[in-house]
């Protein structure tokens, strides 16, 4: 098993609840996302949130990127554990949304430029561009990028005024096998960009989440002593997976082991039991 | 040719011009053989062209109405996109909705509110333009403001720009292409105004009021030939505006369907 050990949280998920009209979309919340550190490696780390369509994962979502208040708890962020802010996390949003009136490189430009000097910023560009492979395309507009081009794109602009923490909402939805070998491609580049880069996925799609994560929080809902579902998606404690310490973590080609195969059956059965 | 008849199709642009030019032709061909003759012909309405231009200064006519015409639409479009981006601010949200709603006032009555505030009839005449594109204008635009999805918000609020900040990239530059197509769509309802106020205001002369006199008199293919330069000059217009668009909005075309 790969040594590792934890440092200082970096996201804190703080019994957070929200509720839209009346009606509890998500219930007391608890979660926290550690920096992990594993010696010798200068890597970062993926942790992951799963939850099925329409459970109030966007939500869940805004509400970590300080897009959104919650209507109890809090969300801190950071080493020194700060209250959220819009900005604080880097948001990649499902449909990978950039400004479709400027071209690739303003793109990437507006957004360091919110970090960097202009002259600095002009040069991460330039580094973001040649690392997603984007060069070529810098002086197209959005809407002639590919979905993956634009998912890069996506991906780069936030990191590129986010610090280390940077959420994916839906990574993987609606993509090809070879289109999501791509993107877990990505994401690892991410990580590997600066130990202290976070990737917090947030998806639907169990099995390329939990390769992908060393950590794992299962969305779901609770049901009362009578066996009557409560109301508003919530993670118990015992839908919180540490796949370090399971040994499912940080191996090339996890997908293909056993263990990992039987761990996603338990996991897909608590899905099940929780519908 | 088959395809000029399938729903969605993308017939060759050789073939579409073809049909475009056919289509022109028949028009004229219904025009010269027209039997009942109610419409003046062909020639009448060249011959009367002819004489405008030459004995009652069509041209000319026509570049005081287009002055005042570009005129009164660009210190509207600056009213509007003003009273417009407002919105983003709730205190300024109800002058926009009562300034959309003003539409339905009728200008010969608010040429007599206009005339006890301003001193010149000019002034009356442009006011009342001001006025009526105005109102158009906040429409369009308040309803290209209002199809901002809260995914471009939030994706400019994700960069950390602050609310100002994610408006103006979002709102104010990323539909700027849309608000001059708002300033062209409207810009039609200028010519159909300036004809009417024209007539109330008759010092300045203007095509408006060489259209007045023609009807007045009845001469149908005078009436005729000046609507065929009114329609010209707003084709060029419009010509005009998409240049623009293409010009300085690129990627303003590029998501259209095809």
């Amino acid at each position: 098993m790969t040594p590792y050990f934890y440092k200082e949280p970096v996201l804190t998920l703080d019994n957070v609840s929200m509720s839209f009209n009346g009606e509890l979309i998500l219930r007391d919340i608890n979660a926290q996302v550690l920096d992990v550190v594993r010696p010798n490696m200068k890597q970062g780390q993926v942790v992951g949130f799963y939850g099925r369509s329409g459970i109030g994962k966007s939500v869940l979502c805004r509400i970590m990127a300080g897009l959104m208040a919650p209507t109890k708890g809090a969300v801190q962020v950071g080493v020194a554990q700060e209250p959220v802010k819009p900005g604080a996390v880097g948001f990649v949003q499902q449909r990978y949304p950039l400004f479709n009136h400027r071209t690739l490189v303003d793109n990437l430009l507006v957004a360091a430029e919110r970090k960097y000097n202009p002259a600095e910023a002009r040069q991460q560009v330039e580094a973001y561009l040649e690392r997603f492979c984007l060069t070529p395309h810098r002086k197209k507009y959005p809407a002639h990028l590919s979905g993956g081009q634009r998912q890069r794109a996506a991906i780069a602009q936030q990191l590129l005024c986010s610090d280390h923490l940077i959420l994916l909402d839906e990574p993987f939805s609606g993509l090809d096998i070879a289109m999501i070998d791509e993107v877990k491609k990505i994401i690892v580049e991410v990580t590997t960009m600066d130990e202290l880069n976070t990737v917090i996925i947030v998806s639907h799609d169990i099995v390329t989440t939990t390769a992908l994560a060393d950590r794992l929080w299962l969305l779901g809902y609770e049901r009362d002593a009578a066996g009557n579902l409560l109301p508003g998606a919530t993670i118990n404690q015992h839908h919180q997976y540490n796949l370090a310490e399971m040994g499912l973590a940080w191996h090339p080609n996890v997908e293909a082991e056993p263990e990992f195969a039987q761990f996603v059956e338990n996991i897909k059965e608590e899905i099940r039991a929780s519908a | 040719m088959k395809e000029l008849f399938s729903p969605n199709a993308n017939p060759q642009r050789l073939v579409f011009m073809s049909m475009v030019a056919a289509q022109a032709f028949v028009l004229l061909l219904l025009w010269i053989f027209y039997p009942l003759q109610l419409f003046p012909s062909l020639g009448d309405v060249f011959r009367s062209l002819g004489s405008l231009i030459a004995e009652q200064g069509l041209i000319q006519e026509l570049w005081a109405s287009m002055t005042t015409a570009l005129q009164s639409i660009a210190i509207a479009t600056v009213l509007a996109l003003l009273i417009s981006y407002l919105t983003a601010l709730p205190f300024f949200r109800p002058i926009a909705y009562a300034a959309t709603k003003m539409r339905y006032l009728t200008l010969t009555g608010l040429t007599f509110f206009m005339a006890l505030m301003v001193s010149s009839g000019h002034e009356v005449k442009l006011s009342v333009l001001i006025f009526g594109a105005t109102v158009y204008l906040v429409t369009g635009m308040t309803s290209v403001i209002l199809t901002t999805t809260q995914e471009e918000m939030d994706h400019a609020r994700t960069l950390g720009m602050s609310e100002w900040r994610a408006f103006y990239e979002v709102v104010v530059l990323g539909k700027l292409d849309e608000m001059l197509e708002v300033v062209r769509q409207n810009f039609a309802i200028i010519w159909t105004m300036i004809t009417l106020v024209e007539t109330l205001y008759q010092s300045e002369g203007g095509i408006g009021l060489l259209l007045y006199k023609q009807n007045r008199y009845l001469h149908l293919d005078g009436v005729v030939a000046i609507q065929l330069v009114i329609l010209a000059t707003g084709a060029l217009q419009d010509y005009v505006f998409v240049l623009l668009r293409r010009v300085f909005f690129p990627y303003s075309w590029l998501g259209a369907a095809k």
